[in-house]
């Protein structure tokens, strides 16, 4: 029985017959559950669409509150050929999600892992910050919080930083979570968790970022990486690292 | 009973002159102050204060972390030589070099401790587990090695410790008394035992310190696919060579400095010796970094060429061509063939060697990193700050305090009965 099944099937008579008795059990209960069928995020960027209007970056910085010097996502603008047969070709740069994630393969306390929802996950209560992590990354797709702060230019910037992963942080101060510790793009899991696509995707201006579930065939994502398979290529996939931004060329 | 201690001070040695040694220990402290200033200062204001950044995470202070794991491991590989494969001509420096195999392993946990993000986490890396992790598995066989340097340094040190305790010598006996655990026994069956642990220890040892401590180092780097220089399979074996090359030439320069800093004449034969085997290692390290570069060469892989091009005509071309082919590789090589009965010579190739394999360190870590994970994103440079500097400085002076103090109140020296017993031995 599958996850969506049980959840389903459970009423609270059979919880008692379980001996359940609070929510808090019955959710213990139900991550025991294998969620291997539930949904599993990807990106599918489509660089014919995107202008490198950089929007994407602005919206993640809004929406995590990242500090100077961390951008979880960027715009990276490649110039191909040599003139006159030139090309240009901007490239967003999110987190890939790696299935194999090089990352969390170096990561001497497993903070970071993957989830089974498809993201690589952080757990900042267990990260010690060696950075390890940083220098595995093909895709330079971390930042180390240094502790650095828009406060001097935008009031109010400590008072509040963003609920990554779906847990409030409070202010941002000296000594606590994420600061000395490794950060990056969580697919806006936070906003997924609203039932919100990340904030790049709703951004986005040429609207060339999907975001959706590759185990629903019917999803626009899986629908798309059918019909343009041709066109669909991922980042450095010789690393073997099986990322889950897929980028259609 | 001042007699019978006059008798038992080890080697018989002239007093160490007052006044130099306190200029020594006043220097070291003066170093220790600038760097408690500096270690405070990251420990408040956290990583902000130094030059890294997250295009380069990694800098001096992981730099000196494996050049000390690699001091550690060399000098603990050489003391094997002695106690589990009997050079007894080298026996006279085999506990200086267990002493050297531990502090320095102290030094380079200290470099990890400053450059880790949230320090107060230190201990996650002994409780949480990643089976994945090089550097999970790397903690553990530190903490390992650690503890069987420390037994091993008690059974070296054993006979000579009790003579101590039962001396009337201050301080020096208190300590001994207490590092002596409860043994008074000097029969030759005990002293017999204790060569017996030395060796079992130092079998288990080896494997330990090749493939745990140092080769695992290595591949550390060596596992990580992002970084084409990092990513091959001789990197561990470079690793555990020039550990070899580095620990042979600080033990080789500390016992002729020590030598004449209490007055004695250092024996040239061993000197020789350790100089051979520096040499030997010395040569072999710089075949296989050949074939290193050959081959990351003909892979035409652009991230390799381009950290070959920093290394080589980069800003910090001097550190590979000057500090480490020159100083630290042909120099050497040369005072060895031409000089090799002049002590101060091979002190001067000992030190050289040292300063080559540092550089060696430094420009594993840092060049690769220079080069950024995707032609578009931005580059970055690193220079270790003022501050950087300062705070090794004193890790390192604390070393030498620990090593100064150690050499002054622990039997490091084999005392006279344990030179006859060895002579005998012969």
């Amino acid at each position: 029985m599958g996850y969506q099944e049980i959840k389903e099937s459970l009423s609270r008579k059979e919880l008692f017959k379980r001996g359940i008795t609070n929510a808090q059990e019955f959710a213990a209960e139900l991550s025991s559950i294998d969620n291997s069928d539930g949904p599993k995020w990807v990106m599918v960027i489509d660089l014919q669409k995107c202008i490198g209007c950089s929007a994407c970056t602005v919206a993640c910085k809004a929406e995590n509150r990242t500090p100077p010097g961390i951008s979880y996502n960027i715009v990276m603008k490649e110039e191909h050929g040599q003139f006159p047969n030139v090309s240009k070709v901007n490239i967003p740069r999110p987190c890939m999600q790696c299935d194999k994630p090089a990352c969390g393969e170096v990561c001497p306390v497993k903070a970071t892992y993957k989830m089974d929802n498809g993201i690589v996950a952080i757990d900042y209560d267990r990260c010690i910050g060696c950075r390890y992590c940083m220098v595995a990354c093909p895709y330079g797709a971390r930042s180390y919080d240094f502790g650095e702060s828009y406060e001097g230019e935008m009031l109010g910037f400590d008072e509040l930083q963003a609920n990554e992963y779906g847990i409030a942080k409070g202010k941002r101060q000296k000594g606590s979570n994420p600061i000395g510790l490794a950060r990056k793009c969580t697919f806006c899991y936070h906003r997924l968790q609203r039932g919100e696509e990340p904030a790049c995707v709703e951004t986005c201006v040429g609207d060339a970022r999907y975001f959706g579930d590759i185990n629903d065939p019917n999803s626009v994502v899986s629908k798309m990486l059918n019909t343009n398979a041709a066109r669909v290529y991922r980042l450095r996939e010789y690393m073997s690292t099986q990322p889950r931004v897929y980028y259609l060329k | 009973m001042q007699t019978t201690f006059e008798k038992q001070l080890p080697l018989e040695t002239k007093p160490v002159n007052a006044a130099r040694q306190w200029i020594w220990m006043g220097f070291l402290i003066g170093l220790l102050i600038v760097g408690a200033y500096a270690i405070v200062t990251r420990a408040v204001e956290g990583l902000a204060v130094t030059n890294l950044s997250s295009t380069t995470p990694w800098g001096a202070w992981i730099a000196f972390y494996i050049f000390f794991v690699g001091l550690s491991a060399g000098a603990f590989l050489l003391s094997t030589m002695i106690y589990v494969f009997g050079m007894k001509n080298l026996e006279k420096i085999g506990r200086e070099a267990l002493l050297t195999a531990f502090l320095s392993m102290i030094l380079a946990l200290t470099f990890v401790l400053l450059d880790i993000g949230q320090m107060g986490r230190f201990w996650h890396a002994l409780v949480y587990f990643n089976p994945t992790s090089i550097l999970a598995y790397e903690v553990r066989f530190y903490t390992i090695y650690m503890l069987l340097l420390l037994v091993e340094l008690y059974f070296a040190m054993r006979p000579d410790l009790v003579r101590t305790a039962q001396a009337d010598n201050g301080i020096r006996s208190t300590i001994a008394r207490l590092a002596s655990l409860g043994s008074r026994d000097l029969s030759e069956a005990a002293m017999e035992r204790d060569h017996k642990w030395l060796k079992v220890l130092g079998i288990v040892g080896i494997p330990i310190a090749i493939f745990g401590v140092h080769g695992g180092t290595g591949a550390l780097f060596a596992v990580v696919k992002a970084h084409h220089y990092w990513n091959s399979a001789v990197f561990p074996i470079i690793f555990v060579v020039s550990a070899l090359v580095s620990g042979t030439a600080l033990l080789m320069a500390l016992y002729i400095i020590r030598q004449k800093v209490i007055g004695k004449k250092p024996d040239i034969s061993m000197v020789q010796g350790l100089a051979t085997i520096m040499v030997g290692f010395l040569m072999v390290d710089w075949g296989l970094q050949f074939y290193e570069i050959l081959i990351s060469v003909y892979s035409r892989n652009p991230h390799a060429l381009e950290t070959f091009e920093i290394m080589f005509f980069g800003p910090m071309w001097w550190t590979f061509w000057i500090v480490q082919l020159l100083l630290g590789a042909i120099v050497p090589i040369f005072l060895f063939f031409k000089y090799k009965h002049s002590v101060k010579a091979m002190l001067a190739a000992a030190v050289m060697v040292v300063v080559g394999i540092l550089a060696v360190r430094f420009n594993i870590v840092v060049p690769t990193q220079l080069i950024p994970p995707f032609e578009s994103m931005p580059g970055s440079y690193y220079m270790p700050n003022a501050l950087e500097i300062m705070a090794s400085a004193g890790v390192i002076s604390l070393g030498l305090l620990l090593y100064t103090l150690g050499v002054k109140y622990l039997p490091v020296d084999m005392s006279k009965e344990q030179l006859e017993l060895l002579e005998r031995g012969e």
